[in-house]
């Protein structure tokens, strides 16, 4: 065979159809079944037995003749697949290997080093790639991969990378296989194991996946692995928060695990580490107070020589939100001002309604024995000592204290404001200084105090003061002279209980005519009590605005639930009326990530404050220390976006303050957590058992580095293909096929004239 | 003093709260108005200004014993929102503008007491006629455990100066009961003369079936004022306790 070709087979050279020499074929079995048909009659088998081979010949002769046969001559080529080498750059490769203190990166740069060889005697039939992997993957040389590649990828992502390899296209060439050498701190999409979709995927890239296992030894660390906490609670509702802490080589220990607010401690818990196992939970339950959002941090002592330090600490934010408005609600007598104000706050979702409401006097005489009656004493004690703490807002509707000996009790209601409370008290006869109210802990905290002595009954439309065009109380339509109108078409009402606004109360409805002492009577006034807010409704009649107001042709009721429903979130302080809102841009923070918010703020009657100044300060929760001061204007829509650089882990706080024009606006604002560590740097446990299962599940081969050599790679040997030159050579073009076919044909035909067969 | 006697003294025992004349007048107190249609619509004149009485001196509800009446197509009305109406004959049909007014009156707060104080035919036009204020929402038998039977009394059973009609019925608006529908003539057990003599003898029950409708007035003008308040948790185990 020439040189030049190394393959050859068998070809029909024929120059006719396939069909024709498939019949040619038919028609020669024919020949030969019809001649032993022939022949069935001869008794003597040699006779028959020559005939029928003369026959076959001179057929197979026929055949050879038209189907021309002759050799391809081919010359061929065996083409390397990819074998891909991927090493892990995440930052867990920086952590020990084991106790003896290299890290995994030189690990695996040793265990390449010693393989070299091995791999060097594949590269004959495998084109050697090699890559560093952690979020995404990256095509590195080899001396590189040798020589240990950086490890600082705050990602493991085995299964993303090699999905990315196998969508890579190598020039063609086939993947026959992966070698990965990681230490397996996946927490991706593996971070729960091979199982499901993952398993599904890793099938699904069709080619084995041969993976060598780094850093099995065992590190010293203690680490508070992670915490489990709803994003949001309920204040004065129990929270549970459970943490899961891993500890490796530290030994027996009991460790103290300490729960902080913003640096205070709230609560201690007890882990009792003993050398077999290695993961711990402990659970802390406490009760929020107070509604806001907080840093809390689980923290764990430092042990000495522990590999990381920075995991033993771990930060989140807790939204105590309000579960509904618990109001309390104490009416003096029943009256259409206390019916419809009930129904009112019955009906709506957000308020949790408790009422008590004096039925009978001690006065009256209701010709029953108490067994007659469904009156219940009023657990004066229960409510405004006990469970006083437990409401959003405190309304007395013509409600006298007196004759209920709760002179006792005032201080509590002042206290409970101060706190952060909310009481209103409304108009009556028996309501501030009718209700004997002046001089008392009460009297106080309201903003108004009595003045003087009632007005004759005269009907009286309630005015909006310039305070009140803006308050968020007063807002019964959006846009100004649309409130003014809306207040304008409420019936007049009849009386007030005659006061006198508190120098740093805000009047917002007073009385056209009716002045007090210069100034007119107020008719509904707000203050700032401590951390808490009242108000006072000088008026009975305010249900006037709801049935009264939907008998004024076509009218409605909606006036009276917008105002009840604006006077209850002032009260409670509902987050959306704050004039200035901070709203960090993420609430746990990864280290080295920079921490960013939007800040809003409202101008005095609730529109964007347009180029207000805004001081923003980043401050440690824990030392209350200013890290970081933001000096910004607000765009036209009230709103600033700000960067407080990168702070170091722990808890935050973003403070705002705006001011418009040299007018303070408010202030506001949110918090944030820096994780101590990322999980990629926090958690230490190499996890071989995935590294092992990934093998399994793509039929790949599975060592430790430690062992030093190459794991059952199971690649395809690479493919064959013809790479260019073809010959054909004719074999059966000669004389003797014919010659064969004649003297067969001759043959026979001579035989069968002499034995009598023609 | 245990807790329980004090707070026992609290609800029974102590001083009156002083009354003084006031710039309120009577907005927020409890005015019944009368009803008036085309027709003989106040058959009990003095019942009112009893029952409000009795209410004012049982009850810590200011209830004014005066007379108010009003047309059912007054836009005054809705100053009212408690509406008796009254009558011993059919009720006749009521025009577009008392419908409308009443409807209206009904979906935003207000509460009618009908009472019959003849022979039944006055309670079932009454219930006709609602169906056209409220239509979709015919009227049905307020059951034996509504809170209106223990909305100050423990009441068990309805009475007026009959018992022809051994319950009430009632129409439902919203979660609120706005029309309550006697067959039993509460009024003509409330009436009293200016001499202070019962104007109707009661029957079959007498003086005690007057009081069960006493009891049932306030108990109705303690509901339309508090509404299901007695339903309300706290109360629950107290009224269980007595009920039993």
């Amino acid at each position: 065979m020439d040189g030049l070709y190394d393959d050859w087979r068998i070809v029909s050279l024929s120059p006719w159809p396939v069909w024709l020499l498939a019949a040619l074929f038919v028609l020669a079995a024919l020949g030969v079944f019809l001649a032993a048909r022939g022949l069935k009659r001869e008794r003597r088998p040699s006779r028959r037995f020559l005939l029928l081979s003369l026959r076959t010949i001179s057929m197979l002769a026929a055949i050879f003749v038209v189907a021309e046969p002759g050799v391809r001559l081919l010359q061929t080529a065996r083409v390397r697949s990819r074998l891909a080498i991927l090493v892990d750059g995440s930052a867990s490769m920086q952590l020990p290997a084991g106790s003896r203190g290299t890290t995994r990166t030189a690990e695996a740069a040793a265990w390449l080093s010693k393989v070299a060889p091995n791999l060097a005697g594949l590269s004959a039939e495998h084109a050697l790639e090699f890559y560093r992997f952690d979020g995404a993957l990256t095509p590195i040389d080899e001396a590189a991969a040798r020589s240990g590649v950086e490890a600082d990828g705050e990602k493991t992502d085995l299964l993303g990378a090699l999905r990315a390899l196998a969508g890579s296209s190598g020039s063609g060439r086939k993947l026959a296989g992966a070698i990965v050498v990681s230490d397996g701190t996946d927490h991706e999409d593996l971070r729960g194991g091979v199982n499901g979709a993952s398993r599904k995927a890793l099938e699904a890239l069709g080619f084995p996946v041969s993976t060598v296992a780094v850093g099995g030894g065992t590190v010293k660390d203690l680490a508070v692995e992670s915490i489990a906490v709803e994003d949001f609670a309920f204040v004065r509702n129990t929270v549970e928060i459970k943490v899961a802490v891993t500890a490796a080589g530290i030994g027996d220990v009991d460790v103290p695990l300490v729960l902080r607010r913003e640096g205070q401690p709230v609560s201690q818990q007890t882990v009792n580490v003993r050398g077999g196992e290695e993961r711990y939970e402990a659970t802390f339950s406490f009760v929020p107070d107070e509604i806001g959002e907080f840093v809390f941090t689980v923290s764990a002592p430092v042990y000495e020589g522990e590999a990381i330090e920075g995991n033993n600490a771990r930060s989140f934010v807790l939204k105590v939100i309000r579960d509904r408005v618990r109001t309390l609600l104490v009416v003096g007598r029943p009256s259409w001002d206390q019916r419809f104000l009930r129904t009112l706050l019955k009906n709506d979702p957000n308020v949790d309604l408790i009422s008590f409401f004096i039925l009978r006097t001690p006065s009256d005489q209701p010709k029953a024995p108490d067994t007659d009656l469904s009156l219940i004493p009023f657990p004066v004690q229960e409510i405004f000592d006990t469970q006083l703490k437990s409401f959003d807002l405190v309304i007395f509707q013509n409600f006298a204290y007196r004759p209920y000996r709760l002179d006792a009790y005032l201080p509590n209601i002042r206290r409970y404001v101060e706190e952060g409370g909310a009481f209103a008290m409304l108009g009556g006869e028996s309501s501030f200084g009718d209700g004997g109210y002046e001089m008392t802990p009460l009297g106080e905290i309201l903003p108004v105090e009595p003045g003087g002595s009632a007005p004759t009954e005269e009907l009286f439309p309630p005015r909006l003061t310039e305070a009140g065009v803006r308050h968020p109380i007063t807002q019964l339509a959006s846009g100004a002279e649309a409130n003014q109108a809306a207040w304008a078409r409420l019936p007049e009402l009849p009386g007030i209980n005659v006061t006198r606004a508190k120098p740093d109360a805000r009047v917002l409805l007073d009385h056209p005519h009716f002045t007090v002492g210069g100034e007119s009577a107020p008719v509904l006034a707000v203050r700032e009590v401590g951390r808490g807010r009242t108000l006072a409704l000088t008026t009975d009649s305010s249900w006037y605005w709801s049935i009264v107001a939907s008998g004024q042709g076509g009218g409605t009721s909606r006036a009276y639930e917008r105002f009840w429903s604006n006077a209850i979130r002032w009260l409670v302080r509902d987050p959306e009326l704050t004039p200035v809102l901070v709203q960090a841009a993420q609430r746990s923070v990864e280290p080295g990530q920079a921490v960013a918010a939007t800040v809003t703020a409202r101008s005095s009657d609730y529109g964007p404050a347009s180029g207000a100044d805004l001081q923003i300060s980043l401050v440690d929760a824990e030392t209350q220390r200013i890290l970081r001061a933001e000096h910004v204007a607000a765009g036209v829509d009230g709103t600033a976006r700000v960067e407080l650089g990168t702070p170091p882990p722990g808890a935050y706080k973003i403070e705002a303050r705006a001011t418009h024009e040299g007018k303070v606006l408010g202030s506001g604002q949110d918090v944030v957590a820096v994780r101590a560590a990322s999980l990629e740097r926090s958690d230490v446990k190499a996890r071989p058992d995935l590294l092992r299962e990934i093998a399994s599940v793509t039929g790949g081969g599975f060592v430790q580095a430690s062992s030093g050599g190459l794991p059952d790679l199971a690649l395809a040997p690479p493919e064959v293909v013809e790479v260019g030159r073809a010959k054909d050579r004719p074999i059966w073009d000669r004389f003797w096929p014919l010659a064969v076919l004649g003297c067969a044909l001759a043959g026979e035909w001579i035989l069968r004239r002499r034995w009598g067969y023609a | 003093m245990n807790r329980r006697n004090f707070l026992k003294a609290l609800a029974l025992g102590l001083g009156a709260i002083p009354f003084r004349a006031s710039a309120f007048g009577e907005t927020s107190k409890l005015v019944i108005v009368q009803g008036r249609y085309a027709g003989e619509f106040r058959p009990r004149p003095n019942a009112l200004r009893r029952l409000a009485f009795e209410i004012g001196a049982r009850t810590s509800i200011a209830a004014v014993p005066e007379e108010k009446v009003l047309p059912l197509d007054s836009p005054e009305l809705f100053r009212f929102p408690f509406l008796y109406l009254a009558g011993a004959g059919e009720l006749p049909a009521l025009s577009q503008a008392e419908i409308e007014n009443l409807r209206r009156y009904l979906t935003y707060g207000g509460f009618v007491l009908c009472d019959d104080a003849g022979d039944g035919r006055f309670a079932s036009s009454c219930e006709r006629e609602l169906a056209r204020v409220l239509p979709g929402r015919p009227a049905g038998r307020v059951p034996a455990d509504h809170v209106l039977y223990k909305s100050f009394y423990l009441v068990d059973r309805p009475a007026g100066r009959t018992l022809a009609r051994p319950y009430l019925s009632g129409v439902i608006e919203g979660t609120r009961l706005a029309v309550v529908i006697s067959g039993n003539d509460l009024g003509g057990a409330w009436a009293r003369d200016e001499l202070g003599s019962w104007e109707y003898e009661v029957t079959p029950g007498g003086e005690t079936q007057r009081e069960l409708a006493f009891r049932l007035g306030v108990n109705m003008a303690m509901y339309a004022l508090c509404t299901d308040y007695k339903d309300d948790q706290v109360h629950l185990p107290f009224i269980m306790k007595r009920r039993r």
